[in-house]
């Protein structure tokens, strides 16, 4: 526990410059929503959502980028860390993802907050209930869906390449595992198309279907909208959280054979 | 002639992928690695071999 504790205030040593950089770049992307002065109100919203959207993304990929500095801490092909704690290579992992999920969590339930601002400034003030699936099961939903594995594949990616480092270049494992992982997603994703809805899809943002009642849209969605909200479906959290999590189950024991 | 253009194209890709499967064999000693560069090596195979695109 010590060990782990000692480990996660490492990643916050390392990583607190990057954390620090996406939650200061919220301030920016709320400028960059105050900014959109278009007069037709679909438009407005419109633009306003699609730029919480690219939040969204470079969030994502910051993450990304931030817990996959792996390579940085090695010194002549050691980890320089590891050489002197000696938790184990879960310990690690866990740590590391840790702290850039708690950072993520934070960045996205921001994100969510801007969504009710712009919300709000398009003159839609939903029930209490919809204002925390906004804050809360949206982006607990995105993170545990697409986030967590995104994370979990960067650690992967990672740990996998750098395993190699020893007997020669790691860009050959690192090069199959990103020209792969497309074609492995592709049938994943087949899959859960396959399976959503078999469970009970949850309903969310009810009081924002107004929003699309007011404006009339129409939209080409996957998820089946109704007049008591978005049906989503719990079959993509669930596959993706149960990936992810095998995902850094292998990053952990990868880190222990190799380092072990 | 595009479709025996696209046979070479796909034999050399192999050949390419087969070359990088060694490497990755003989890179390493962990079995968990190995498992992890088969999958993935394997899904491309499966791409150049059958594969739709």
């Amino acid at each position: 526990m010590r060990g782990f504790k000692t480990l996660l205030w490492l990643e916050y040593r390392r990583s607190r410059v990057w954390a620090a950089a996406l939650l200061g770049s919220l301030a920016f992307w709320f400028w960059g929503l105050n900014q959109v002065t278009v007069s037709d109100f679909t438009e407005r919203a419109g633009i306003r959502v699609a730029i919480v959207s690219v939040a969204a993304a470079v969030g994502l990929v910051v993450l990304c980028f931030m817990i996959g500095r792996i390579r940085g801490e090695t010194r002549r092909g050691q980890y320089q860390m590891l050489l002197l704690t000696p938790p184990s290579g879960y310990v690690h992992i866990l740590a590391r993802v840790l702290f850039a999920l708690g950072t993520g969590i934070v960045y996205y339930v921001i994100l969510g907050g801007l969504l009710w601002w712009v919300a709000a400034r398009a003159g839609i003030h939903p029930d209490a209930g919809s204002v925390l699936q906004l804050l809360l099961a949206g982006p607990f939903y995105g993170i545990g869906a697409v986030v967590l594995p995104f994370l979990s594949w960067t650690v992967l990616l990672m740990v996998f390449s750098s395993a190699f480092r020893l007997a020669g270049p790691s860009w050959v494992p690192g090069i199959v595992m990103v020209a792969g992982t497309p074609f492995l997603f592709r049938w994943i994703s087949d899959g859960i198309v396959r399976l959503s809805y078999s469970l009970t899809a949850w309903s969310m943002f009810g009081g924002f279907t107004r929003l699309i009642d007011r404006a009339e849209m129409e939209f080409e969605t996957e998820v089946v909208i109704t007049s008591q909200g978005a049906l989503i479906p719990q079959e993509p959290l669930w596959i993706m959280l149960a990936l992810s999590i095998l995902m850094l189950e292998i990053a952990g024991r990868i880190w222990q054979e190799v380092e072990g | 002639m595009t479709q025996a253009f696209l046979i070479v194209l796909r034999l050399m890709a192999l050949a390419l992928l087969g070359y990088f499967a060694y490497r990755m064999w003989l890179g390493t000693r962990s079995w968990t690695t190995r498992a992890v560069a088969f999958v993935f090596t394997g899904a491309l195979a499966w791409q150049f071999i059958a594969g739709t695109w």
